[in-house]
């Protein structure tokens, strides 16, 4: 059967699979060639392709690991991986929680991590825009009120915990860094926010009492509710200073008053 | 936050010129140089995002340039149905940008919902004429505009196949009302890699359909003693295909054009030398035709 849909199954299971080959050149002109090679043509295509969209996305996994590596990593993924969709935006989006399960890459714990922060950066990268609440409309506010003030973060905000120095291992592997290249694993985990309040994506280390205010002001909680939780981290925690810097870089977008 | 509609004081309409493709490595060049170039053409799926500086950079130069979207994902060719979320984010990005001119390809690149990433070759039959002719109508309907189809580099061709390439896009465009946007590099390359002959290809083109040119450089692969061409845009136009493209020009008529350097991008004044040659052939060949 040479119809356009099995003709169509056939092409797709042995570019991105390896499947099939015998019924994939069925109906090919060789043409001087041996149709398995014109076919062969379209795997290679295919597979580098999306190796490179891979390694675009995660460029400090691949510095990490080396090419020929990240290419037989990225080969294991796209077979049991590929893209859902003709735009590749998305494509790649669980690539930390396969590195995770790959066992070759398991003398690399803190490869997951590093794949979830380039993601994050990835997505926030591309999130849609928004402008930072406007400092004026906050100074309209009762100041009896403030207890009840809750705030809308960035859409493009993402939080990452990582038992990893992540965010060091990021710096160090970006091309142009000419400081100390060596990480000592020990030096333990970070707690990181990840948004992009203009065209420029941050990735900021939080401390853990300021990690957990910001998710709770993200989860819609009052200032209140959310205090009352991080002074039993950080009984010093300084609720003003931590709102004053980031309303000035742009991490809020609105308020609410939950009376 | 709600979108705010710009206007844009560039034209929408694509001139008669040479366009380059627009890369990001170029956006600040561009803006700040500001080119000599008629037009700029984007990978529309490169803007699918919701936000960011891919859009910032494009409304930008859209102020000064008319721009043309290009498609590689929407997988014309498919058996798998439209994807609808594809074509949504199209519809918007034609919204936002307004573009002259928006185009896709002859081909297919998904299969059951995975996609290839890749631009696969249809076999041409009355089967596959039939669905295309559905689907690009389906496409036009939903974007309320015509859109151009692109003739493909091809590695291998069905034995099945009853229409020659150019018939089946000539055929495609009477029965749809799409345009054809007429790759001389990839005219070149499918007929080097299928023994077909490129005059013949140009000469059966229905030249009234054709509403953009496209050039780039490509690779020759050495395959068990055979010389096979991909179409890898990593290079400046070969002067076969520079000499093809003049011969296009006399039989077609001259038409937007657009220099496609994507892999291995080289400085933006590189891809301006490209165009300004494609430019003075478009020249040339007004100079004739008056």
């Amino acid at each position: 059967m040479n119809s356009l849909l099995e003709t169509q199954r056939r092409f797709t299971n042995y570019v991105l699979r390896d499947l099939g080959q015998v019924s994939a050149v069925e109906g090919i002109k060789g043409n001087g060639l041996d149709a398995k090679q014109r076919l062969a043509i379209y795997r290679n295509n295919s597979q580098l392709g999306l190796t490179e969209a891979l390694r675009d996305g995660y460029p400090v996994v691949n510095k990490l690991v080396d090419t020929d590596f990240f290419n037989h990593l990225a080969r294991n993924f796209i077979q049991r991986y590929p893209p859902k969709a003709g735009c590749l935006l998305s494509f790649g989006a669980n690539f930390a929680d396969f590195i995770a399960d790959f066992q070759p890459a398991a003398g690399l714990p803190y490869l997951p991590d590093t794949a979830r922060l380039e993601w994050f950066w990835h997505e926030a990268f591309h999130e849609a825009d928004a402008a930072a609440l406007d400092i004026a409309r906050l100074a309209l506010i009762d100041p009896i009120s403030y207890g009840n003030l809750g705030f809308s973060l960035h859409p493009s905000a993402r939080f990452l915990v990582s038992g990893f120095p992540v965010l060091k291992i990021w710096q160090t592997n970006q091309e142009g860094y000419e400081g100390y290249g060596r990480i000592n694993l020990d030096e333990g985990g970070c707690q990181l926010l990840i948004y992009r309040p203009e065209l420029e994506v941050i990735i900021a280390p939080l401390n853990e009492a300021e990690h957990l205010f910001l998710n709770l002001l993200d989860m819609k909680l009052t200032l209140t509710q959310a205090v009352e939780q991080v002074i039993t981290k950080d009984s010093i925690f300084d609720v003003q200073q931590s709102l004053q810097r980031w309303i000035t870089n742009g991490l809020f977008i609105d308020f609410f008053i939950n009376n | 936050m709600a979108h705010v509609q710009q206007v844009f004081t560039a034209s929408t309409a694509i001139p008669v010129s040479a366009g380059i493709g627009l890369r990001s490595q170029h956006y600040r060049d561009v803006l700040e140089s500001h080119p000599n170039v008629g037009w700029f053409e984007v990978h529309s799926e490169n803007y699918f995002g919701k936000g960011g500086a891919p859009l910032h950079f494009l409304e930008k130069i859209r102020e000064d340039y008319p721009i043309s979207l290009h498609g590689v994902g929407m997988s014309l060719g498919s058996a798998d149905a439209l994807d609808v979320q594809h074509l949504d984010n199209l519809k918007g990005l034609i919204t936002r940008i307004e573009p002259g001119l928006v185009s896709e390809h002859l081909s297919w690149n998904s299969f059951g919902g995975d996609y290839l990433n890749d631009l696969a070759p249809l076999p041409y039959t009355e089967e596959a004429l039939l669905h295309l002719v559905d689907r690009i109508a389906q496409v036009q309907d939903y974007l309320g505009r015509q859109v151009l189809v692109e003739n493909p580099s091809s590695y291998l061709e069905y034995e099945h196949s009853t229409y020659k390439e150019q018939d089946f896009l000539n055929e495609l465009s009477r029965r749809t009302g799409c345009g054809i946007l007429l790759d001389v590099n990839n005219v070149y390359v499918s007929c080097h890699n299928h023994s077909w002959d490129a005059l013949e290809y140009l000469q059966g083109i229905a030249a009234d359909r054709v509403g953009e040119i496209h050039l780039a450089g490509h690779t020759v692969n050495r395959v068990s003693g055979k010389d096979i061409l991909i179409d890898t845009h990593n290079q400046p136009v070969c002067p076969e295909v520079w000499a093809l493209y003049q011969t296009a020009l006399q039989l077609i008529d001259t038409k937007p054009t657009l220099i496609e350097w994507d892999t291995d991008v080289p400085a933006l004044s590189i891809l301006a030398d490209e165009a300004k040659q494609a430019d003075s052939y478009l020249g040339a060949s007004y100079e004739l035709a008056a």
